[in-house]
């Protein structure tokens, strides 16, 4: 039932696939990103590697790929927590090359996650830094991916009072809601696995258009867990449910929220936790929803890739187990 | 009504990725054969269910030995929930096409009965039949090839015959449909199922004995044994296909018995006597059924008192042979023994019945034709099956057995279960179209929606399953959105994100997406697509079909920063090439984009430029004149922004100072002098950004336009 698609070279540490599921990129140790596309006929099922370049001195950690709407084009986050952007380009009859945009990053805080949304009709760029700082960029140019503004930096607390001066964060999961709206603005979640427990659980930020600025409307943890180290977040597509569906992995395992639609008189949008399963004893690598928003496909430290979907009932349970074996 | 059984059966699963996940979860192993450890997973879902797995190995600094040790990982593809593993993934491919012209029939019909109802009208056909029609559509897609006609002269011993493959799909199907579709045969349901029964029983013999298996068997052997009527397997294996109605096979056995060779006849007259007349009685027997089956042995009514006299004449004349004084005579104990275990088996005898028959299907399909032949009513078979069951209890669980079970207890939930579980999105999604018609409970259960399931039915739900499948793959995916469209809720949210994640990249697939967006008025999804489809050939150097895709799909952002790009290059020496290209993209943007006017001016811009290009190409003073007149155009056009006066001039020095005459006459010159005034006042502005020119532009411009204005004044 497994079809092997490629053999990926010694020192590859991570990779993406673009929208449509025809390339993937690939980050090394070596700090080289590579594009592999599915050779030429529609139903070939092997890939070759058609582009490699050096995006970074030390080990790509995490590459994600920009909407297809701003171009072919990549983010690669460094181990030392710089992000460098990359796009496909062909100009003036001179052959497809890939070049360098831009990057972000500064020498006090590393950068740890990067994600790409577009609300309003323009790209934006999250990304969460080791400080416990969230940045959100917007890009200027819908055809121009150097030309990007900091539209925006906060904490990942509800309550902003005071600022956590000296958050050390380990990692950090972003995931934008992924409703194709077009003109209507869009909203992402954060979570962070860190020292310092506020900024830790995941929150829904919603970009306030009437004060120009982003907000918390929704917490995802129960009173007592708030300060649970957040391994991995996802959003789910939505197809027509009466509410979003979110799934968040801390240590103590996967949960999955129900988001409401509507929001309350202090704006803010309520939470429901409708399972909480084992996991993967410990760090969750990686979650991922089918198109659907039906089953959720989880990764993490026991090594498996299990499956999870909710029953005729709405009970969540765990569907099946991929196990690698040599 | 129905208990809830998600629980029990195939854990509820939306989506079944196994047969088998009733107990214990199932473990697939991913082979990889990398050098362990396994450092790291990426995880990506592609289009429906087909889920990407990359395995990082963990980096090894050490050169190693084999050429396997180096590969750093792999990226492995894994198909979830395809369905039945007895079919050919080509042959799934057909089944799914060929189902959905019957589907699509079926739903504009039920939208139009729908009308119907609202509009009140008198016509109303019954829904059932358009049901059943749809269900014959589909068992003929799923008959599988005829199997080679026999040889033109049958063999004597030729006593089981197949006409086709039979699949336990295709069996489930004319279950369904039995039970649910055809509201006719609710009435001789006793009678269809012996049929099903006969078409199927061959199946049940991958985990029962059964009488087909016995036939086979038997037949292989038949051409070796000497003496048939001697051996004991003879009788046994008549007594079994009698038992299950098989009339035809039984009296063609029976036809094989020693006393009707012609050498015997003579000495065994008694004998073949007593083998015929139970021949005829089995020929006799009396059937319940409303259709010709035609060429089958037995008596055919229709009518149930009819019926009920016949067989109860049959039954006395079974009797009456059974106490006739002949078979003291009969000399051959096989011969009469054998016999009179198929009459006790004509008469109904539990105990021979039981013996006869292989597994508790079998038992209850001899029930039906031997002890209550006029068992009507479910409630009454479920209970009869269960007595069955115990007689016969089953060591292993066939595929099939589970479903009739679930029709029998009338559990709508556990026949979708089964039917999910052991055969797939397909079966389910297309079946439930059955059980909707079969009754009104299983209506309501299936149309209800739900909380759960995020607002929506089962139907629905299982609608959107089958479409993921088929979205899977890159030949089904274009008939998903036929079945998504059929669900109300979250077909086209689903849709959406299909044909969002398509590529853009290869044209005919591109504008097949477009004509479905276009199809289901997705507009906004159309205009996605396109938007991608623009940026793409933008960025790659195609800006001819970047610009008419952007178009398209009216990215009026992205227009306007094109033909910004447009304006950058005003007043900047071009090559030719790159002319033609800037043109070509005046000529594309057209007139519809509006850029604060912008356009107007490009266009004439370009007119300028052509002219003096000619000019530059040493052409004549006509060209020159051309130039001349396009210039004074674009400097008294309002629209023409100040910031490209200066460029514009200074690229006409030429014309000011052509050789052979004043290209410019006073008052022009003049125009062009009070706007050079105009400028230099623009420049006091604290915003005035100064175009990228030579230092000494504006003065080579004065000079050149007061030495035109001289020559002009004395021309004049």
């Amino acid at each position: 039932m497994a079809k092997e698609l490629l053999i990926l070279d010694n020192g590859t540490t991570c990779s993406c696939w673009n929208y449509c599921g025809a390339r993937l990129a690939a980050g090394s140790a070596d700090g080289t990103v590579s594009i592999f596309d599915f050779c030429d006929s529609a139903s070939s099922s092997s890939l070759r590697s058609s582009f490699k370049f050096k995006a970074h001195e030390g080990n790509v950690v995490k590459v994600v790929w920009v909407p297809p709407e701003y171009g072919d084009a990549v983010a690669s986050v460094s181990a030392d927590g710089v992000v460098s952007l990359w796009e496909e380009v062909a100009q003036d009859s001179q052959p497809t090359q890939w070049k360098f945009c831009k990057s972000f990053g500064s020498s006090s805080s590393k950068v740890l996650d990067v994600q790409f949304g577009t609300s309003l009709n323009s790209l934006k760029m999250v990304v969460a830094c080791s400080d416990g700082h969230v940045r959100v960029y917007e890009l200027l140019d819908p055809l121009e991916l150097r030309n990007w503004q900091l539209q925006a930096e906060f904490q990942n607390v509800i309550e902003s009072v005071s600022a956590f001066g000296k958050a050390l964060c380990f990692s950090a999961s972003i995931s934008w809601n992924p409703q194709k709206g077009g003109s209507q603005e869009s909203s992402f979640l954060i979570g962070f696995n860190s020292n310092t427990s506020e900024l830790n659980s995941s929150k829904v930020w919603e970009f306030d258009q009437a004060h120009q600025r982003w907000l918390p409307v929704a917490e995802l943890a129960l009173p007592e867990e708030k300060g649970d180290r957040v391994y991995a977040a996802a959003w789910a597509p939505n197809i027509g449910r009466p509410y979003e569906t979110i799934a968040v992995a801390t240590q103590k395992g996967l949960s999955i929220w129900h988001l409401g639609l509507n929001p309350d008189h202090n704006g803010t949008l309520p939470v429901e936790r409708v399972a909480l399963l084992p996991g993967h004893e410990g760090m969750v690598w990686q979650m991922e929803w089918d198109m659907s928003g039906m089953t959720l496909a989880t990764t993490g430290h026991d090594g498996m890739v299990r499956l999870w979907q909710s029953n005729l009932n709405g009970i969540w349970h765990q569907q099946a187990v991929m196990e690698p074996t040599a | 009504m129905s208990r809830v059984a998600s629980d029990t059966v195939g854990n509820g699963a939306l989506v079944p990725f196994s047969e088998d996940t009733k107990d214990s979860l199932a473990v697939y192993p991913l082979h990889h054969g990398l050098a362990p450890p396994i450092s790291r997973i990426a995880i990506s879902w592609a289009r429906g269910n087909s889920l990407r797995v990359s395995l990082f190995a963990t980096p090894s600094s050490e050169p190693s030995r084999t050429p396997q040790d180096q590969s750093g990982g792999k990226v492995l593809e894994v198909k979830l929930g395809v369905g039945d593993p007895e079919i050919s993934d080509s042959r799934w491919r057909q089944i799914a096409y060929g189902s959905v012209a019957p589907f699509a029939l079926l739903q504009s019909r039920r939208s139009a009965l729908s009308e119907m109802i609202k509009s009140s009208s008198p016509y109303q056909m019954d829904w059932w039949e358009n049901v059943l029609e749809y269900s014959k559509d589909i068992t003929s897609l799923l008959s599988g090839p005829k199997l080679p006609p026999g040889p033109i002269i049958e063999e004597r011993t030729d006593i089981v015959k197949k006409r086709e493959e039979p699949t336990c799909l295709k069996a489930a199907w004319e279950l369904l449909e039995i039970f649910y579709a055809d509201k006719q045969s609710q009435a001789w349901l006793p009678e269809k199922l012996v049929d099903w029964l006969a078409d199927y029983d061959s199946l049940f013999s991958s985990t029962h004995e059964t009488v087909y298996g016995k036939l086979a068997r038997f037949q292989k052997e038949l051409v070796d044994i000497q003496v048939l009527e001697d051996d004991p397997r003879y009788w046994e294996v008549m007594s079994s296909a009698l038992s299950v109605g098989w009339l035809d096979i039984v009296v063609k056995m029976l036809r094989l018995h020693g006393s009707y060779q012609l050498d015997q006849l003579s000495n065994r007259e008694l004998e073949n006597g007593l083998v015929e007349a139970v021949a005829v009685l089995i020929s006799k027997m009396p059937r319940l059924c409303h259709e010709s089956t035609n060429g089958k042995l037995g008596e055919l009514f229709k009518s149930k008192p009819d019926f009920i006299k016949a067989w109860e004449k049959w039954r006395s004349q079974i009797t009456k042979l059974d106490c006739s004084p002949f078979w003291i005579q009969c000399g051959n104990h096989h011969t009469r023994e054998g016999l009179r275990n198929l009459l006790q088996i004509m008469l109904g005898n539990t105990e021979s019945l039981c013996m006869a028959t292989c597994y508790w299907i079998e038992l209850y399909i001899s029930h039906f034709l031997y002890i209550r032949p006029f068992t009507t009513g479910i409630e009454s078979m479920y209970n009869l099956a269960q007595k069955c069951i115990q007689l016969k209890p089953p060591s292993s669980n066939h595929k099939l057995t589970g479903l009739i079970v679930g029709i029998l207890e009338e559990n709508t939930e556990v026949v979708l279960a089964e039917s999910s579980r052991e055969f797939g999105p397909w079966m389910v999604a297309h079946a439930i179209e059955l059980l909707t018609a079969g009754s009104e409970q299983a209506e309501i259960v299936l149309h209800d929606e739900r909380y759960n399931l995020g607002g929506i039915s089962m139907i629905e739900l299982h609608r959107l399953v089958y479409a993921q499948v088929l979205s899977s793959h890159a030949l089904t995916w274009q008939i998903a959105p036929i079945y998504l469209t059929s669900c109300m809720k979250q077909g086209m949210g689903l849709l959406e994100n299909l044909l969002y994640r398509q590529s853009i990249q290869h044209n005919d697939l591109l504008l097949k997406n477009i004509e479905i967006c276009r199809l289901y008025e997705l507009d906004h999804i159309s205009s996605d697509i396109m938007k991608v489809a623009g940026v793409y050939h933008w960025k790659h150097g195609h800006k001819g079909a970047g610009v008419y895709w952007l178009q398209q799909s009216k990215d009026t952002s992205r227009l306007n920063r094109i033909a910004q790009q447009l304006f950058d290059s005003v007043g900047k020496s071009i090559s030719d090439e790159s002319f033609k290209q800037w043109e070509g993209l005046i000529e594309l943007l057209g007139s519809e984009s509006k850029p604060a006017g912008g356009l107007e001016f490009l266009h004439k811009y370009r007119d300028f430029k052509r002219s003096l290009q000619q000019v530059y190409g040493g052409k004549a003073t006509d060209a020159a004149r051309q130039a001349v007149g396009s210039l004074i155009l674009l400097m008294k056009n309002p629209s023409t922004p100040q910031r490209f006066w200066l460029p514009l001039l200074y690229d006409s020095l030429k014309l000011f100072n052509w050789h052979e005459c004043p290209l410019l006459n006073v008052s022009e010159t003049n125009l062009l002098l009070n706007k050079l005034q105009e400028l230099s006042w623009a420049r006091l502005h604290p915003h005035f950004s100064e175009p990228n020119l030579p230092a000494e532009a504006l003065s080579s411009i004065r000079l050149a336009l007061a030495t035109n204005l001289g020559r002009a004044i004395l021309d004049e």
